[in-house]
């Protein structure tokens, strides 16, 4: 009878054992999934943007990033000259005591619309310089700035950078399907190329100290749009780092829009090109009859 | 004051482009010349894309010629049926031109295109222009007379089919040479931004040999309605040109001219001349020195057309 009652017994309890070991090796492999495992996609590590991730193992609520940008719609008007925008956040159960203490890494991104560009190398051909090879890039960040508490490659290993692609080095160039044979080596001189002409147009920054905390968990960064930026959507990034590992992640949009007289001129240019160029012609030759009229005197 | 060009996409300083056009002005009034040759390289230069420069000074080309050409017009300077011929085969060879530019700016070698075009025709014209006015200098110094036309020779191109009467350049010639003339022009017209003049003027003196009179007014005649089938081409094909840019070029273009023509007023024809083919020389110096020099930064970026 007794038998009949514990004989089960062994097998009830491997059942629960092997359930109670899968859950505690589960465990840890879906919370460091959230913390910094890389999704396969090589996507974003905090499990969905602008979420808190889910409390951490010692008990205490993990920390979070939260941010938002002093202007959401930029105006390119005539009198554009660039502007600058502020990306604010604060740290959500900051742990750190002060805001000097470097607890915390923050980097700022902002990038621009991808779009497709040629770079052009000039060759020396008989005594002169002529462009010569050419590598075709079907998507490059137009914009892209980064601002962080201290230099990038400081804060994290390369390959967290890469798969967020944070800093200069994991900007995310697509080269066009029919170039992409190019020897490694070229291909790599193009690519810093880019980086450095993108640079000198002051369309990709680098601001190794640009985000300082205000406060125990406020930061605040500037980011400076050049008068050349190009006009379209930008999205920021703002990523929070604590000891080499990528906590909590927070996206926004900044809207850069064509206003005013230069919204009219450029979509005027764009969409009625005949119209337009038929409307420059006549606005010289009123000019020059204007001229000819105010000064009583043909220059001929 | 710093104004946002909507074409070049550039922040620019309005007082730099109004001054530009303020010393191109004072020089093409002092010399009777277009200047376009000068302010094409001096956009490109300033950092204006190649493309934006040549199409935006086809417009200010439209502004600085119409009023003289309004005045040869009364001064009956011009011959309308030759200027006719002119323009029709400029109109073709600028159409051409404007496709031309279109297909050298997708393969990225518009700027050298432009750059071997303005080496080559500153160079010879400013030689040429030099050698004459040099020699004009020492024959009159010598007390000889010297005449500007010379008397007309039979040539090949009196044998040519399809001849017309031109009145009014006294002319019975065939409609061919006018017409490649024109075309010519306006091929230089889109793909140089400039006016054409220095080509047009020897080419109707020395080949078609109409009267000196009646050149002046007839190749402004052509290069106004050029320039702006050129502009218009160029803003309907390429998007090139820019309307706030063409506009300070203008105003700035206006006043220089003014005082460019008192200045030139007070200096004799050849003195002049040689002037303007030292300039010519320098600005093709210059050009050539950007080709041959090895460049600081051998890679550009460049944008991917057609894809709009």
């Amino acid at each position: 009878m007794i038998a009949d009652t514990t004989f089960p017994r062994p097998t009830v309890m491997a059942a629960t054992l092997a359930f109670a070991v899968l859950l505690i090796m589960a465990v840890p492999l879906i919370s460091s999934r959230a913390q910094v495992g890389p999704t396969p996609a090589g996507q974003v590590t905090a499990p969905t943007a602008n979420k808190p991730p889910a409390p951490a193992s010692d008990g205490r609520p993990a920390e979070s990033v939260e941010a938002d940008v002093s202007t959401r719609a930029v105006a390119v008007t005539s009198s554009f000259t660039g502007t600058e925008i502020i990306v604010f956040g604060t740290v959500e159960h900051s742990r750190q005591p002060t805001p000097e203490s470097g607890y915390y890494d923050v980097a700022v991104i902002v990038d621009g619309t991808p779009t497709p560009i040629i770079a052009r190398r000039k060759s020396n051909v008989a005594g002169i310089w002529i462009n010569a090879e050419s590598l075709r890039f079907e998507k490059v960040p137009s914009y892209y700035a980064i601002a962080s508490t201290r230099p990038i490659e400081e804060v994290a290993e390369p390959q967290i950078l890469d798969q967020n692609r944070i800093g200069f080095d994991s900007i995310h160039m697509k080269v066009a399907e029919q170039q992409s044979q190019m020897a490694p080596a070229n291909l790599a001189e193009f690519r810093r190329a880019v980086i450095r002409l993108k640079q000198k147009e002051q369309l990709y920054q680098k601001s190794d100290y640009g985000v300082a905390f205000i406060g125990r968990s406020l930061f605040r960064s500037t980011i400076s749009l050049p008068a050349n930026v190009p006009v379209g959507p930008l999205i920021t990034h703002t990523y929070l780092f604590r000891d080499g590992k990528l906590l909590s992640k927070h996206t926004n949009n900044v809207v850069l829009r064509r206003e005013g007289l230069e919204r009219y001129l450029h979509s005027f240019a764009f969409d009625y090109p005949l119209l337009y160029g038929i409307f420059a012609v006549l606005t010289a030759v009123a000019a020059g009859l204007i001229a000819s009229t105010l000064f009583k005197r043909g220059s001929h | 004051m710093d104004f946002y060009l909507p074409i070049a996409e550039m922040s620019a300083n309005i007082f730099i482009f109004l001054g530009m056009g303020a010393a191109v002005g004072f020089l093409s009034g002092m010399f009777g010349v277009g200047g376009g040759f000068l302010m094409t390289p001096l956009l490109i230069f300033s950092g204006i894309p190649a493309a934006v420069a040549v199409g935006t000074e086809a417009a200010q080309i439209v502004a600085s010629s119409v009023s003289g050409a309004i005045a040869q017009y009364r001064r009956r300077n011009v011959d309308f049926k030759m200027g006719f011929v002119l323009l029709i085969g400029g109109i073709a060879g600028s159409m051409i031109g404007v496709q031309v530019v279109r297909i050298l700016r997708q393969i990225g070698q518009f700027e050298l295109f432009v750059s071997l075009s303005y080496v080559t025709f500153l160079g010879i014209i400013g030689t040429l222009m030099m050698i004459e006015a040099l020699n004009t200098m020492r024959k009159t110094r010598g007390g000889k007379q010297v005449s500007a036309r010379r008397p007309g020779q039979h040539s090949w191109i009196h044998g040519l089919p399809f001849k017309m009467r031109f009145h009014r350049s006294k002319l019975y010639i065939s409609a061919i040479p006018p017409l490649l003339i024109g075309a010519f022009v306006g091929f230089l017209s889109a793909i140089m931004g400039v006016g054409g003049g220095f080509v047009m003027v020897p080419a109707m003196i020395y080949l078609l040999r109409v009267p000196t009179n009646v050149v002046v007014g007839t190749s402004l005649f052509q290069i106004v309605f050029v320039t702006a089938a050129t502009t218009i081409m160029h803003a309907k094909q390429n998007q090139t040109v820019d309307i706030v840019l063409a506009m300070l070029l203008m105003i700035g273009g206006v006043i220089g001219a003014q005082f460019g023509a008192v200045a030139g007023e007070k200096l004799k024809g050849e003195q002049l001349r040689a002037l303007l083919a030292g300039l010519v020389l320098l600005v093709c110096i210059r050009i050539a020195y950007g080709l041959v020099v090895t460049p600081n930064e051998l890679f550009s970026l460049g944008s991917v057309f057609g894809g709009h």
